[in-house]
């Protein structure tokens, strides 16, 4: 069982060192100087919420990076510690199952996020330029893939078909850029009271109540959603 | 969203086991679980549950309200009420389905259970399809949904926000299909139509500019 | 175009009607379609200039119905070829989380030239996203495609595979028609070829 205790105590010596890691990244953010560090399970509960959110919104949120990389350590870590373990340990087993549920959360949330880079690509990016550094809605590495990808698909276009194509005028190729419907009805959920949120055109207002639960157009709830204030489900 | 999905979500909820072996307890990410104490009951995760329960290693213990006599009193109350009354769980079918399939050794009565569970799923969904007939007849794009369990909100997920998004859709082509041919007789100052932005969901517009004049 | 029985825009609805067909496929690629739609593009395209000019000159009313018709066509046929292509390239995305980074020959043979381009570009730049992903430390986002159920997971073999070597070291011969219990993880890229067929 010696082992197995190793496993255990390594584990909660990182959930200590990713709360270092955390005050790390809080430290940079001037406005939170005082923020309590976070613990591995509220990285976690972020990350799911993040990823609920992004398959219901119709358009790209807000990046995660910094709690994705905390996760993917974390989860390196632990997969690191349980390496010689016997495969039939029952604590293996667990961790395991749990480590498969994190990785398929940050899978999905990934891919769900590409699928609207690439649906989206040229809008995102015209979008994400007129932003300040701290609210892109890109991280890096999927700016550069939304670059890629942006010049991968105009190669194809022009070498096929548009460049055979008489009167390419300027603004042609802004009326194939594609954007999300932010009309488009979501369910939400309050998590904190929201008091006067316009819920129609007719700038009819309602009162959330925490816990309940809307159909309502996105556009109308979106900035309750960055602010954590609601969630889609 | 993927049933599968919603089964995923579902299986966060904690329930309680009887494991028939003793361990400390185990430090997850998502929180601790544990000490494990054979025979004594214990709060696990549903997916960890559901495996225990898989390699004989627990017994698992019905939530409370999985009990005939409060299930009759919520298929009561959910017929007498014009409104969705709240479930004792928020994945009451997602909870019940895997616990009665995993494990209906552990689920006295289980038939009558699953019987009395699927009924009362029946009258919500039938009340659920009447509110959204009323609802999309009515051309509203709001309505508050309290109690009803991410399941069910699934069930018409295909059918409600996309119906009410092609309404709103064609509202606003036949607006902006008025301001077309209102522009017709204006078109010669060169201002390139109508264009579908921002209207409609995620399609190529394709706009009617009268492109040649401008060669 | 002054083809008796055809309309304007026929060709190039042709090229969805054809993709629409085989819907689970990549069709060949419509070559001789492809260059009719241009060339129809290119000749509606002509008209209307030589005719606008006219039009501009003559102030001549009479001529306004016929350029607006001609330019709803010419549009009509670009947005219908350039559903074509977008619709073959949201395929071929899609083969690339499917089957990995390379094509499968019998369905390469279906691609022009810029599209097997297009493939490789993607695929690229898929794979190096994935690397970079987290400050380096990748992910792989082709693998864990379905929520969890189990670690294990029954499979039956579709084909004679041969050997398959698990993580742990242990061999398994995968013979047609034979079934085993194995990692989900590890075979899941077996399943999604077809070779195991999961059993529930």
């Amino acid at each position: 069982m010696s082992d197995s205790e190793n496993l255990e105590q390594a584990l909660n010596e990182h959930d200590l060192s990713t709360e270092a890691a955390l005050a790390d990244v809080n430290e940079d953010d001037d406005e939170d100087e005082d923020a309590e560090p976070i613990t591995a399970q509220k990285v976690l509960d972020i990350l799911e919420t993040a990823w609920t959110n992004e398959m219901c919104a119709p358009e790209l949120l807000q990046h995660q990076t910094d709690m994705l990389e905390l996760m993917l350590s974390q989860v390196a870590h632990m997969e690191e510690q349980m390496k010689d373990l016997d495969k039939n340990d029952f604590r293996f087993v667990v961790h395991q199952m749990e480590l498969e549920r994190i990785r398929y959360i940050m899978a999905s949330y990934l891919r769900c996020r590409l699928q609207k880079i690439e649906a989206f690509t040229q809008h995102i990016i015209n979008q994400d330029e007129t932003r300040d550094a701290a609210d892109k809605r890109l991280s890096s590495e999927e700016a550069k893939y939304a670059q890629d990808f942006a010049q991968h698909v105009d190669e194809y276009f022009t070498k096929v078909a548009t460049r055979y194509m008489p009167n390419q005028q300027r603004g042609e190729a802004e009326q194939r850029i594609v954007a999300p419907n932010l009309m488009s009805h979501v369910f939400l959920k309050a998590n904190v009271a929201v008091s006067g949120v316009i819920v129609g055109v007719d700038d009819e207002e309602v009162d959330l109540t925490p816990g309940s639960q809307h159909i309502i157009p996105y556009q109308l709830v979106a900035d309750l959603v960055q602010k954590n204030q609601a969630q889609l489900i | 969203m993927d049933p599968s999905i919603i089964e995923f979500i579902g299986e966060k909820s904690m329930i309680s086991i009887i494991p028939n072996f003793s361990n400390e307890p185990l430090h997850l990410i998502y929180g601790s679980v544990g000490p494990f104490r054979a025979g004594f009951p214990v709060y696990v995760p549903l997916w960890l549950a559901t495996h225990l329960r898989k390699q004989q290693k627990c017994r698992i213990v019905p939530p409370e309200w999985m009990d005939l006599e409060t299930l009759e009193e919520i298929k009561e109350e959910e017929k007498r009420s014009k409104f969705f009354t709240k479930m004792p769980s928020e994945h009451y079918m997602v909870v019940a389905q895997l616990v009665m399939s995993t494990a209906p050794d552990d689920v006295p009565r289980c038939e009558e259970l699953r019987t009395i569970i699927k009924d009362i799923f029946d009258i919500r969904e039938s009340k659920l399809r009447t509110s959204i007939d009323a609802f999309i007849k009515g051309e509203g794009t709001y309505a508050k949904l309290d109690n009803l369990t991410l399941l069910e909100i699934h069930s018409v997920r295909p059918i409600l926000p996309y119906s009410l998004d092609h309404i709103a859709r064609y509202q606003r082509i036949a607006t902006a299909s008025q301001r077309d041919t209102s522009m017709l007789g204006l078109s010669t100052t060169g201002g390139g139509g109508v264009s579908g932005s921002g209207s409609g969901s995620a399609t190529v517009t394709g706009s009617m500019s009268n492109s040649f004049f401008t060669q | 175009m002054s083809r008796s029985n055809q309309m304007f825009g026929d060709n190039a609805f042709d090229l969805l009607k054809d993709l629409k067909r085989s819907a689970q496929t990549i069709p060949a690629f419509d070559d001789d379609g492809v260059r009719q739609v241009l060339e129809e593009i290119k000749a509606i395209f002509e008209e209307n200039v030589a005719q606008a000019s006219s039009y501009n000159n003559s102030g001549d009313r009479s001529l306004w119905p016929l350029l607006n018709y001609r330019h709803a066509a010419l549009q009509r046929n670009k947005r219908c070829l350039l559903a074509y292509l977008y619709e073959r390239m949201q395929r071929i995305k899609a083969m690339r989380w499917e089957f990995g980074p390379i094509i499968p020959s019998d369905i390469k043979q279906a691609l022009c030239d810029p599209e097997v381009q297009f493939f490789n570009n993607y695929s690229k730049s898929l794979a190096s996203y994935m690397r970079s992903v987290g400050d380096g430390q990748g992910i792989d986002l082709t693998g864990n495609l379905r929520p969890p159920k189990s670690l294990y997971i029954e499979v039956r073999c579709v084909e004679n595979y041969g050997k398959f070597e698990l993580d742990d070291g242990e061999v398994v011969h995968l013979k047609k028609n034979s079934q085993h219990y194995l990692p989900r993880a590890q075979v899941e890229p077996l399943v999604r070829q077809g070779i195991l067929q999961h059993i529930a």
